[in-house]
């Protein structure tokens, strides 16, 4: 028998990513489930807030509904992302590969942002269409794309390792929100005060920086975190 | 279990597993030599199938250690993951994913040099060439046991280990299996945890009867006799031959 070489842990990663991302193109699975779970979110706002008067006052929920909308999407699409792995028990195929277990962490990571980020492109501007006829946004308004970058990543990070911890327990879609929700909670608190001053602009924009500086140093910390945990997870 | 021919694959030394107080595999240790077909028989909840995870890198002993194929698979994972094959009852395929890309996929992982010829002429060998296009989820059970096995070769490995790899097959499908791995058979070195006596009787060099975490019996195929062995197996695990 030929032992061949061993992989590059970047060829690795590119396998898994390409991998990922051509069953999702082939399925469309998660992508239409979180897609609209996001549309049916902005509804349910739509009619909670239909009978509100147009007021700047709406501007200043309008960070915190738009991250609600983000966060129980991306915990549809986390929940799924890894209950594919154990269909069939592929998870002990990637397992039983030679390959660092923080390479599996990385490209699930990457492309759990990239689904949600998909789903977000779509998902957020159609809530500022539906959010502009109740309140007029700030010319700054634009800058929401920083903390939904720094945030995207955070819950991608994050919800990876949590999802790969609950997957194999009973009930794992509400133990995943038990766990997730608490240990996101500061990097959603950032994205939330940033996001409402880039849309209320002016003063406001001075607690923009530091929550963005903030998310930043929590996505850094907890995915690093995750990084090193991940392989104890897996062999769990 | 004793060494005939020189090298050994696999080394177990002590192999216990605790799962809280309750040992799962309770200080098993056996010298396999090269080539040689190791099948381990017993009854559910014997501990076999916790052994055969501990041999494959996928748990983690509470005390012992293996070699394999003289890598302590705890200090160079790696590089034992490079030397072992798995076939088990899950087939560990994407099943939204062709054969091929399948097969691909698990090349690229293992660093084959030209995963997509690898493919190729593994599916060929399992006799699925004509279906590589097609999606694992269009299989009948007995085409994805023959993928599992394309994907459990794509790194040519020396050791394989087979868990429960009947489970599920119609008679058909078995003799398929049979024949497959008899043609990859030669110069490697196999672990098989079955329930079935006739079967793994059939193929085995060496043979081991676990219950309830310990080996009750070990020793070379050839100097079983059946009848007693059989005899043997069903009071020690205590329900009838499979």
């Amino acid at each position: 028998m030929s032992v061949p070489n061993k992989p590059s842990g970047m060829r690795q990663f590119a396998a898994l990513l390409s991998k990922d991302l051509r069953r999702e193109l082939r399925t469309k699975e998660m992508l239409i489930s979180m897609f609209v779970y996001a549309v049916l979110v902005i509804v349910v706002f739509g009619v909670a807030l239909s009978f509100a008067r147009p007021s700047d006052d709406l501007i200043q929920v309008s960070g915190g509904l738009l991250w609600a909308m983000i966060l129980f999407t991306s915990l549809l699409g986390l929940n799924r992302s890894m209950s594919q792995e154990m269909e069939g028990r592929c998870i002990e195929g990637l397992l039983l590969a030679p390959m660092d277990r923080g390479v599996i962490f990385l490209a699930k990571v990457t492309s759990n942002l990239m689904f949600l980020a998909v789903v977000e492109l779509i998902a957020v501007p159609l809530f500022w269409v539906f959010f502009s006829s109740f309140a007029h946004p700030a010319d700054t308004a634009w800058l929401i794309a920083v903390p939904l970058i720094a945030g995207s990543i955070g819950i991608a990070g994050i919800g990876t390792m949590l999802s790969s911890m609950t997957v194999n327990t009973r009930g794992k879609d509400v133990m995943l929100a038990l766990l997730f929700i608490p240990v996101i909670y500061p990097l959603l608190h950032c994205c939330v005060s940033a996001t409402t001053s880039a849309l209320l602009g002016g003063v406001a924009m001075d607690a923009f920086t530091m929550s963005v500086a903030l998310a930043v140093g929590f996505d850094i910390i907890m995915i690093l975190i995750s990084w090193l945990l991940y392989q104890f997870i897996l062999d769990a | 279990m004793e060494s005939v021919d020189g090298a050994h694959a696999i080394v177990a030394d002590g192999l216990t597993k605790r799962f809280g107080l309750r040992k799962a595999v309770d200080d098993i240790s056996f010298k396999l030599p090269q080539g040689s077909f190791l099948v381990i028989f017993g009854p559910n909840g014997a501990g076999k199938s916790t052994l055969l995870r501990m041999l494959a890198t996928l748990s983690r002993p509470t005390s012992g250690s293996v070699l394999l194929d003289g890598i302590n698979v705890k200090e160079d994972p790696a590089a034992a993951r490079m030397r072992l094959g798995m076939i088990s009852h899950d087939h560990m395929l994407y099943p939204d994913l062709t054969a091929e890309e399948n097969i691909i996929f698990f090349g690229e992982l293992y660093g084959v040099a030209d995963p997509k010829a690898r493919a190729l002429e593994l599916l060929d060998a399992v006799g699925l060439k004509h279906r590589r296009k097609d999606r694992v989820r269009t299989f009948s059970r007995g085409m994805v046991q023959r993928t599992a096995i394309a994907r459990a070769l794509v790194n040519d490995p020396d050791i394989v280990l087979l868990d429960e790899p009947y489970a599920g097959l119609d008679p058909n499908a078995v003799a398929v299996f049979d024949s497959l791995i008899e043609s990859i058979r030669q110069s490697r070195t196999f672990c098989m945890v079955s329930h079935d006596l006739d079967k793994g009787l059939g193929l085995a060099s060496h043979v081991m009867v676990m219950r309830s975490g310990r080996e009750v019996y070990s020793g070379l195929r050839d100097d079983v006799d059946e009848a007693s062995f059989s005899a043997l197996y069903k009071s020690t695990v205590g329900q009838g031959v499979a």
